[in-house]
């Protein structure tokens, strides 16, 4: 292994990864920054139970109608967000433990995920362009870091396999990216899972002291879905 | 052959009408005098004024729903306006939010200050531009929150829009309607302003026929009456068009054996300090209703059948207005399940053969957890109650919300957009839509109106009304 490949396996890595988790600390301190109000009326509800529904809403498809209505959408957003835990895990796994991925087994299973979330991204970046209300709230930011993630996730696919192989050009791109990625991480709209729990967590605070959520199925035939707490006739 | 709109262009653009700001201040309102109603003063460092307001009023749950949007597009296809012209960009929620987003970055963001053309952050550069963040969120946004409930996010964008009306309002930047209706509020009490004499007179008008109609000259519609088991609270449009809908719970109340009253002061439970996002309207007109509970030793509070007016005495009031609740709250919808469940009033649902669907109000349903009660009822008051679809939380706006009835300018967008709405009551073949807001009450009668349907609109006390068993 050459010097700067190990180098940036290694010391480059950690100190874009501890970049990155300090920038994301400061922003979580500026986020609670901002006062939080809370509701003063007699709950009608429960908030914990609002706040766990909407959190979980993301592991429920069948909960929005926006999701529900487009599966495919829902399964592009579960292989893309796939991809990315495995092409994190790749930059622990490659030079902690690179055995691992020279079973078989594992390998195919990264390298299928790693594509199919390349493939996922490039959906993506084609609607972001194709999509005329898409393409008109896009920003540069938008743009560059779904290039970037594409980017990252096929170097994370080459990147399995250049270990298996001991290439060494392959390894120097993935870790490359993935230092720009750590870095750019905390200053783009990745950072959308820092934020995630505090929009849950105010939505659902309130529609959950308010009876809204959890939404509950409803019995009756000509039903959609949904319904809010326990129908009136078990409550009194 | 139509031309075709740049994208750029918005939905809707209409100049800053102040006519009736103007001739409020001439007569020097006390309202006005106090502050408490704003004015538009052109000569005014208005967009640094509203750049502070901005800043001060920015709370957690705003700033995440800010700054959580990841641009995915979601939204779109939740929104009314955005399905009935769905080749206009302009009209996507998310695209609404961003225009006040993009001011929040560039003052609080990180990137949107350091390099802002990266995120698209920019503050506005005049008055005119205020202007048009004036048209987007009062003229393209009804505030139904059906793309907040659809954003995998979980960003308010329903939230963010009252925030920008409320910073507007504060700089007198606000459609002439909003500005009548919160003037009315703020001088008499009521949005419509009803005076008393008018009041007083229509509840007596209202006695003199419920006691002809029961043969029974006892009974009254008590006003001021203290110690009662509630307090009903109503909407000013029922004094002034829909008398008939007093009568109605008065009725109701009065075959329920129930000990009852209304207030002369106080009895407004409208409030637009909602649609203009002015919390010191909201938290005047809740503590008028608040104040007339105590003052009356009222045991709960009773409102009527209307869908903002519900969200924001029962929710949003005590936290406007700074006050801990201290007795119950409740829409009539839930009282007069209450007397079914108890067996205190009888109903025969043949009186009432006709197909009936039901239209959930956004502020009801999606902003106030009353969704399975009107159902319930009218499952007993109805013998052909069916649903319309999507409904409950799911349900489209009847395109009148956020304030949109009292906006003239921005009609002829709000009737393209009620196509959905028109083609969902049209699928049910129901001869009768019910919904338990005043407000809906006159959105789907616009909407049935323009696209010429064979429906009429009801309420659930008018259908409860002729099942009643006497």
């Amino acid at each position: 292994m050459s010097h700067f490949l190990h180098l940036l396996e290694n010391e480059v890595h950690h100190a874009a990864l501890a970049f990155m988790i300090v920038v994301n600390a400061l922003r979580l301190g500026w986020m609670f920054r901002f006062r939080s109000r809370r509701e003063k009326a007699w709950p009608a509800g429960k908030e914990g139970a609002g706040i766990a529904f909407s959190l979980a809403n993301i592991i429920r498809p069948g909960a929005m109608e926006s999701i529900r209505t487009k599966p495919f959408f829902y399964a592009q957003f579960v292989l893309f967000h796939l991809g990315v835990v495995t092409a994190i895990a790749e930059t622990f796994i490659i030079p902690s433990a690179p055995e691992v991925l020279r079973v078989p087994g594992t390998a195919w299973t990264f390298r299928v995920i790693m594509a199919a979330a390349f493939i996922v991204g490039l959906l993506r970046l084609i609607r972001r362009f194709r999509n005329k209300a898409v393409r008109f709230i896009s920003s540069v930011d938008d743009y560059f870091t779904l290039i970037l993630v594409i980017l990252f996730f096929g170097a994370a696919f080459l990147a399995v396999w250049a270990d298996f192989q001991r290439s060494q050009t392959l390894l120097l791109v993935f870790f490359s990216l993935t230092a720009v990625f750590l870095i750019y991480e905390p200053f783009s709209k990745v950072i959308h899972y820092l934020y995630y729990p505090f929009t849950h967590f105010f939505l659902g605070r309130s529609l959950g002291r308010r009876g809204v959520y959890p939404l509950r199925p409803h019995p009756d035939k000509d039903d959609v879905r949904s319904g809010t707490r326990p129908a009136a006739e078990e409550r009194v | 052959m139509a031309k075709r709109r740049s994208p750029r262009t918005l939905a809707v653009t209409t100049g800053l009408q102040t006519g009736s700001q103007d001739q409020a201040r001439r007569e020097g309102l006390p309202s006005i005098r106090a502050g408490r109603l704003r004015t538009y003063d052109p000569a005014a460092p208005n967009v640094a004024r509203f750049l502070e307001l901005l800043d001060r009023r920015l709370t957690r749950a705003v700033a995440s729903s800010f700054a959580g949007c990841v641009h995915c597009g979601r939204c779109a296809e939740s929104c009314h306006y955005f399905l009935a012209r769905p080749d206009d960009p302009t009209l996507t929620p998310v695209w609404k939010a961003d225009q006040i987003r993009r001011i929040f970055k560039r003052r609080r963001d990180w990137m949107g200050r350091l390099v802002p053309w990266w995120v698209r952050a920019r503050v506005p550069a005049d008055d005119g531009d205020l202007n048009r963040l004036k048209d987007i969120v009062f003229g393209t946004c009804s505030g139904c929150r059906r793309c907040t409930f659809n954003c995998p996010m979980g960003v308010d964008t329903a939230l963010l829009i009252r925030f920008a009306r409320g910073l507007l309002t504060e700089l007198g930047i606000v459609p002439e309607g909003i500005f009548n209706v919160s003037r009315d509020q703020w001088e008499t009490g009521n949005q419509m302003a009803v005076t008393p004499t008018d009041y007083l007179e229509t509840l007596q008008w209202m006695t003199d026929e419920l006691a002809t109609e029961l043969g029974d000259p006892s009974v009254t519609i008590p006003i001021d009456k203290p110690d009662c088991d509630f307090l009903y609270v109503i909407n000013p449009r029922e004094v002034k068009f829909d008398p008939r809908s007093i009568s109605q719970a008065a009725k109701l109340f009065h075959l329920a054996g129930e000990t009852w009253t209304l207030t002369s002061r106080g009895w407004d439970q409208t409030n637009f300090g909602l649609f203009s996002g002015d919390d010191g309207l909201g938290g005047f007109m809740a503590e008028n209703v608040h104040e007339a509970a105590v003052r009356l030793k009222a045991k709960r509070v009773v409102i009527s059948e209307c869908g903002h007016g519900f969200r924001s005495t029962r929710w949003e009031g005590f936290t406007w207005a700074g006050l801990d609740q201290t007795i119950p709250y409740e829409s009539v919808v839930e009282t007069i399940w209450r007397y079914l469940l108890e067996g205190r009033v009888r109903v025969d649902k043949g009186r009432n053969p006709e197909p009936v669907t039901f239209h959930d109000s956004c502020n009801i349903a999606r902003s106030g957890g009353i969704i399975e009660e009107p159902r319930l009822v009218l499952r007993r008051v109805c013998a052909d109650f069916r649903e319309m679809h999507p409904n409950r939380t799911e349900n489209f706006c009847c395109t009148g919300g956020g304030g949109l009835l009292s906006l003239p300018e921005y009609r002829p967008l709000r009737l393209e957009a009620a196509r959905i709405k028109a083609d969902q009551l049209t699928a049910t073949g129901a001869k009768f839509v019910c919904t338990m807001c005043h407000n809906c009450v006159d959105g789907l009668a616009d909407v049935i109106k323009h696209y010429k349907l064979d429906i009429r609109v009801v309420q659930v006390l008018e259908l409860v009304d002729k099942a009643l068993v006497v």
